[in-house]
């Protein structure tokens, strides 16, 4: 068991910086998600902290040891790869114990360990095959197997169910998140995909090229985006962001005005001034149906594209006004109308967000902004 | 899918029968006169049955040669894929893509060299006066060092010239297989504690197994063909030491008696074996 710290770490190929000043503490225990578009530095990092690329500034130590220059398997990390890197050549016992014959570990312990292993992702069956005759799902467990049977101080996986299709991808992170709770092994996940890091998560880092754009639990990341980026990338359908400009209104509230809706908040929420440029975001679900002729916090359009979800049913509706504007709204499968509709939505003004359309950070109060986490930290535990 | 034309056959068959005429009338020919008592000298000939493969038995010439000739194959195939394999290691460890890409072109000249021309250099090197392979030692000790006319030196001097061409190109070849392999295994060894040797002996090399195993049956029929390496630089002496079953051959066939039959005989049974070894090696190896 051990934590991980990551300070002021940098990582450039000749003149290109893919990370720059990388700050992050990892503690123990814990699952860790980067979450980033593909570029964002996020495998770089986690392939720094196994030792497979040279750190080219700042140091990382795990377990309060520098290991900077210490080789990959001096180090008390494992790996799961995305095209999970099994030995192709070798059975999927061997590809299990191949580390522990490396560290010199009797037969007999080999034995019983590749077998304590292997009773626990199922791969008994498949002790003597190779690689090539199994299914992906297959081929990552033993991969993981592999990564476990080390009992590695630190978990790394880049991207590991990424090339395993949507079914076994998510009956493989139920897979892993019950792994983690039985080992309770700090670990560090790499991921594009946000489903698996909300899902996986006791924290996210996302990412964006090279530089941290938010720390925080999925809750957090989710209810509170720091930055457009963030709100933007995570959540899915997408939030939805308008352009805005803010305007002074009575009651200690501020307009924020698309130039056809009108969106009234409280001003103690955000710091805006008057005539400013910002972006407004609220989220597909907390578009609730409304009559077509609302005015404030809220909008009517013409539903342009309905897709069917299941429980519910994910609306585009083009809003009126130059240039093309479009929301997209989650409403109920029954409550759904056909396209060509003329309909209105409203939304309560807490599930508003409100971005800096220049620098693109929440504008949401400090202050303010830490109680709200708080207190939704609460309501998550 | 089934061609319903005989186009395909009428393109193909002229160069099948050019082929096929080059390739089986010479050894019909071979096999035909393997049988006889032909001379170089004379013209006419007679049927002797196995006589020439009898006597070969009982030739210690001939099967002194045999030994050479597996002394030499083992020896050169050994030491081109050992020096092979460690010089491409060496160069995808330590090198740059730079130094790689330039020490594959100087790695490429000496196979590029004809061997008759490697041949002349290198017995110029080693001459015992005016060597500059063996001048280190005649500095020093004073002494001229005569390699090629010393018989417990001489095949494997030769044969250091023969794997001096061909270990290069291969340690580029092997360089290149090596380059091409994914990366991730490798990576995943080194996580798995897997000294460099170990990365290279347990999952490097054999996930190169097919690749490896197909340059070295490139090099054993290759070292098969080393007539003109030895007859540049030894003629097979000094005594027999250094003549394998080819200069032996040639030596009945066309040099000291013109026994053409003889040399047939021996050319005859050196391909029947060698053909018998290499399919069960083939088969071996596939199996």
């Amino acid at each position: 068991m051990a934590r991980i710290s990551c300070s002021h770490v940098c990582k450039s190929y000749g003149p290109l910086e893919v990370v720059k000043d990388f700050n992050l503490e990892v503690e123990d225990h814990e699952f860790v998600v980067f979450l980033g578009p593909s570029g964002c530095g996020k495998s770089t990092i986690l392939r720094m902290v196994a030792g497979l690329e040279d750190i080219s500034g700042g140091t990382i130590s795990i377990d309060g040891k520098v290991v900077n220059d210490l080789l990959p398997r001096e180090r008390g990390v494992a790996m799961v790869f995305q095209n999970y890197a099994l030995y192709p050549h070798m059975s999927v016992f061997a590809n299990i114990a191949f580390g522990l014959k490396r560290m010199r570990v009797p037969r007999e312990d080999i034995e019983r360990r590749v077998h304590e292993v292997s009773a626990i992702l199922g791969l008994e069956a498949l002790l003597e095959r190779k690689p090539a005759q199994l299914s992906g799902g297959q081929q990552q467990r033993v991969a993981i197997a592999r990564a476990m049977i080390k009992t590695p101080a630190v978990f790394l996986f880049d991207e590991p169910l990424s090339n395993l299709d949507a079914k076994l991808r998510s009956h493989m992170r139920v897979e892993i998140a019950r792994l983690h709770k039985r080992l309770k092994t700090t670990t560090i996940y790499v991921t594009h995909d946000q489903l698996e890091a909300m899902t996986l998560a006791d924290r996210i880092v996302v990412l964006r090229a090279g530089l941290i754009e938010q720390v925080g639990t999925p809750a957090e990341i989710y209810g509170f985006p720091r930055s457009r980026f963030v709100a933007d990338f995570v959540g899915s359908p997408r939030m939805n962001l308008l352009d805005v400009t803010v305007g002074e209104a009575p009651d200690n509230k501020w307009a924020l005005s698309t130039g056809h809706e009108t969106f009234l908040v409280e001003r103690g929420r955000f710091d805006l001034h008057r005539g400013m440029r910002a972006v407004l975001g609220i989220r597909p679900a907390n578009l609730k149906s409304t009559s077509p002729d609302i005015r404030l916090n809220g909008l009517s359009g013409i539903v342009d594209l309905v897709e069917y979800l299941g429980d519910g049913v994910l609306l585009t509706i083009a809003l009126p006004g130059e240039p093309a504007r479009q929301v997209t709204a989650l409403v109920p499968a029954e409550a759904a109308p056909v396209a060509g509709t003329v309909v209105g939505f409203g939304t309560p003004p807490e599930a508003i967000h409100v971005f800096d359309a220049e620098t693109g950070k929440s504008c949401r109060s400090a202050y303010l902004g830490a109680a709200e986490v708080g207190q939704s930290m609460r309501d998550a535990s | 899918m089934k061609s319903k034309t005989s186009l395909p056959a009428v393109f193909i068959s002229p160069s099948m029968i050019v082929l096929a005429v080059l390739a089986f009338v010479p050894t019909v020919f071979a096999i035909n006169i393997a049988f006889q008592d032909k001379q170089l000298s004379s013209e006419d000939s007679h049927y002797v049955g196995l006589a020439n493969f009898i006597a070969l038995f009982s030739d210690r010439r001939f099967l002194n040669s045999i030994v050479v000739s597996l002394t030499w194959e083992v020896m050169t195939v050994v030491a081109t894929m050992c020096i092979a394999v460690l010089l491409g290691i060496l160069m995808f460890e330590a090198a740059s893509a730079r130094m790689r890409n330039i020490l594959s072109v100087v790695f490429l000249i000496p196979v590029l060299m004809p061997r008759v021309s490697a041949a002349f250099v290198w017995k110029f090197a080693f001459h015992p006066l005016f060597g500059l392979a063996v001048y280190p030692y005649k500095a020093i000790t004073g002494q001229p060092l005569d390699l090629l006319a010393n018989p417990s030196t001489a095949l494997a001097t030769v044969a250091f010239v023969d794997v001096w061409q061909w270990s290069l190109f291969f340690s580029v070849i092997i360089l290149h297989l090596l380059e091409s392999l994914p990366h991730e295994p490798l990576e995943a060894a080194e996580l798995d504690h897997a000294r460099t040797w170990e990365r290279y002996a347990y999952v490097a090399l054999p996930m190169l197994k097919i690749p490896l195993i197909s340059l070295t049956f490139v090099k054993m029929i290759e070292s098969l063909r080393s007539f003109d390496l030895i007859y540049v630089m030894t003629r097979g002496g000094p005594g027999i030491k250094t003549e394998t079953l080819d200069m032996y051959a040639f030596s009945q066939g066309f040099i000291e008696s013109g026994n053409i039959s003889y040399a047939s005989s021996m050319a005859v049974l050196m391909m029947v074996a060698t053909t018998i070894a290499f399919t069960a090696l083939w088969k071996r190896v596939h199996a």
